[in-house]
């Protein structure tokens, strides 16, 4: 009862200083804590010198941390809107002033040819997200809600192979895609990952065991089909863990590197990462341009993070993202 | 349902036999995923070790050749220590700096969120990306770290400093999604056996070592264990920041069996080191199952 009055007025109170995404935080912060209450009142009603002390030094290091998370990014982001000159004269730690996109025009305006690598990032992120969900949906609902012989063996077998690191598929994948001419193809890129991975089986068959047979039953009295039932029922109840699939599955593949390094060899098929990198080995005096090319691979996931922080951050830490 | 068909003798069978044709009519397509892109390939990764292949000639069987002469590779021997001690640097660090975010972030001060969320951040980032960024921070005479300490430094060049460097890159990445983990385990501790420990008088140090530490204890043997397993396979940001060098001094496994098999083309030897370091894992990974295993767990659930 205290503690809602007073962490009520200090929301109040504090709101006109905050920006509007702090607010939201904050609100959360107090939702999702509720179990925490009582420390934070003890903490509230002791407020002596040493507590203060201690909030002090936990901000110093708190606001440290962020410095050094944060450090790389803003520097690396202002050496790309320097011109090579600039960065020459003016070092590495000065302000972008005056600012130039000279380096993003170059990057863009074909001379080193950035647009083919996201359009091509893009289309596998899409093909790996809409296949994959797709297939292991499929596979989960059967381990899920169907009874048919060989069901536990063939899950155990499934979740067997969640041991198998991805450096040691590397070399016979390879072998296999050359032998069967999907080397250096979109295919190539793709297919491994197309048919579902057992983890994301095994995440969404504990989702699917907790919706109630009830409704299922309902919807096969009614006639409705396996697919039907899928597509209007389950789908539409499980809409977070998909989320939280669809947000890990997009985070993995827009980042992967070595698979597509590995079996693509023309210009024609490198995604982000894999043009990154070469233009990093062909022009690694350049940083102004470098550095425009890495904040390009990497800017539109962190603006898709910041806009779904509190979602993915939630996904996170109740699955393990990769 | 169920208690219908068991009602309905008569139409058992059929239903059955509808039930797993539809089974596996859904399973179909991971079948072919998992049949042929997870599992097939162990074997063919084990057929590959057996054999020696360039690519170009037609591959040959060799036996046990493989394994004889990289377990007698002063290279193989090399990139093994480089793994071992980057994991031996990595985990404890990231581990221990995750834990302390995390009860930092676990008090609660306003604004903890927002730092959550800024800490995460490089997690999400592509490794390769930001190995790059990093190459450029410790570039010894244009990057922003020489710059800042003021004097020149061959953080990446040097046989001593290079590893730690990147150690020290992949520690950064991942201690915010390490605290993540351990928030997330800190707030599943319930109050009460707080607050019974402050009645009883107990210390802060002692609530930690005697409480917390105990009672985290199944959020950390999961850190350690996939931390353990994905440090292992790193590969994106050495190949960023140093490929490999100074002298082999970056050259971790996956860094390796990337070099034989699509840089030397010896796909046999490639094979074979990818099944060296999979029975390592394999047996890292039970090591700590049966380590964690042995310590009490508690189950508050």
């Amino acid at each position: 009862m205290t503690t809602s009055t007073d962490k009520g007025s200090t929301d109040k109170g504090s709101t006109g200083k905050r920006s509007t995404g702090e607010r939201s935080t904050r609100e959360r912060v107090g939702s999702a804590r509720t179990t925490a209450t009582p420390t934070r009142r003890e903490s509230r009603e002791r407020r002596s010198p040493r507590r203060y002390a201690a909030d002090l030094a936990t901000y110093a290091v708190l606001v440290a941390g962020a410095l050094l998370t944060l450090g790389p990014y803003a520097l690396s982001l202002a050496t790309s809107l320097k011109t090579p000159v600039q960065f020459a004269r003016e070092g590495a730690l000065a302000p972008p002033w005056p600012v130039t996109f000279d380096n993003y025009v170059a990057l863009f305006s074909g001379r080193y040819s950035f647009i083919p690598p996201l359009a091509i990032t893009a289309q596998v992120v899409i093909v790996v997200l809409v296949g994959q969900i797709t297939c292991s949906v499929l596979a989960a609902y059967a381990f899920a809600r169907l009874r048919f012989p060989g069901r536990d063996l063939l899950f155990w077998a499934y979740l067997a192979t969640l041991m198998v690191p991805q450096v040691v598929t590397l070399v016979p994948l390879y072998t296999m895609m050359t032998t069967v001419g999907l080397r250096d193809t979109f295919w190539g890129i793709v297919l491994p990952y197309l048919f579902g991975s057992p983890y994301a089986i095994y995440l969404l068959r504990e989702y699917f065991r907790g919706i109630p047979a009830d409704i299922l039953n309902a919807a096969t009295i009614d006639g409705a089909g396996t697919l039907r039932t899928l597509w209007y029922i389950v789908v539409p109840m499980s809409r977070p863990i998909l989320a939280t699939l669809s947000i890990i599955t997009v985070v993995t593949h827009w980042n992967n590197f070595l698979w597509p390094l590995i079996i693509t060899s023309s210009e024609k098929w490198r995604v982000l990462t894999v043009a990154t990198a070469n233009l990093q080995s062909q022009y690694s005096s350049n940083w102004t341009l470098v550095t425009a090319a890495t904040t390009v691979a990497m800017a539109p996931l962190v603006v898709v993070f910041l806009i779904f922080q509190r979602h993915v951050v939630r996904s996170i830490s109740l699955t393990g993202l990769r | 349902m169920r208690r219908t068909i068991s009602r309905n003798a008569s139409r058992r069978s059929t239903l059955t036999w509808r039930e797993t044709r539809t089974a596996y009519l859904l399973l179909a397509p991971s079948l072919v995923g998992v049949g042929v892109f997870l599992v097939l390939p162990v074997f063919v990764v084990l057929a590959l070790s057996l054999r020696q292949w360039d690519l170009i000639t037609p591959s040959r069987f060799v036996g046990l050749d493989n394994f004889s002469s990289i377990l007698t590779d002063p290279a193989v021997g090399n990139s093994v220590l480089v793994t071992a001690t980057f994991v031996l640097l990595v985990i404890p660090t990231q581990t221990a700096l995750g834990l302390l975010m995390a009860l930092l972030l676990d008090r609660g001060l306003p604004g903890s969120s927002v730092f959550q969320v800024i800490y995460v951040i490089p997690w999400i980032c592509a490794p390769l990306a930001l190995g790059v960024v990093w190459r450029w921070m410790f570039d010894p005479s244009e990057g922003a770290l020489n710059a800042l300490i003021g004097h020149r430094i061959e953080w990446l060049t040097s046989t001593t400093l290079a590893l730690p460097s990147v150690a020290a890159v992949a520690v950064w990445s991942q201690v915010g999604y390490v605290a993540l983990f351990f928030l997330a385990g800190l707030r599943s501790i319930p109050q009460q056996l707080y607050e019974a420990a402050r009645i009883d008088g107990a210390s802060d140090r002692q609530v930690f070592w005697r409480i917390t530490l105990p009672l985290l204890r199944p959020t950390t043997s999961f850190v350690l264990i996939t931390g353990v397993i994905s440090s292992f396979q790193v590969f994106d940001t050495v190949y960023a920041m140093t490929q490999g060098g100074p002298a082999g001094r970056t050259d971790v496994i996956a860094a390796r069996i990337y070099h034989e098999a699509f840089e030397a083309f010896r796909l046999g030897r490639a094979a074979a080191l990818a099944v060296v370091l999979f029975a390592l894992l394999v047996a890292v990974t039970l090591l700590q199952q049966i380590y964690f295993r042995r310590r009490i767990t508690y189950d508050l659930s």
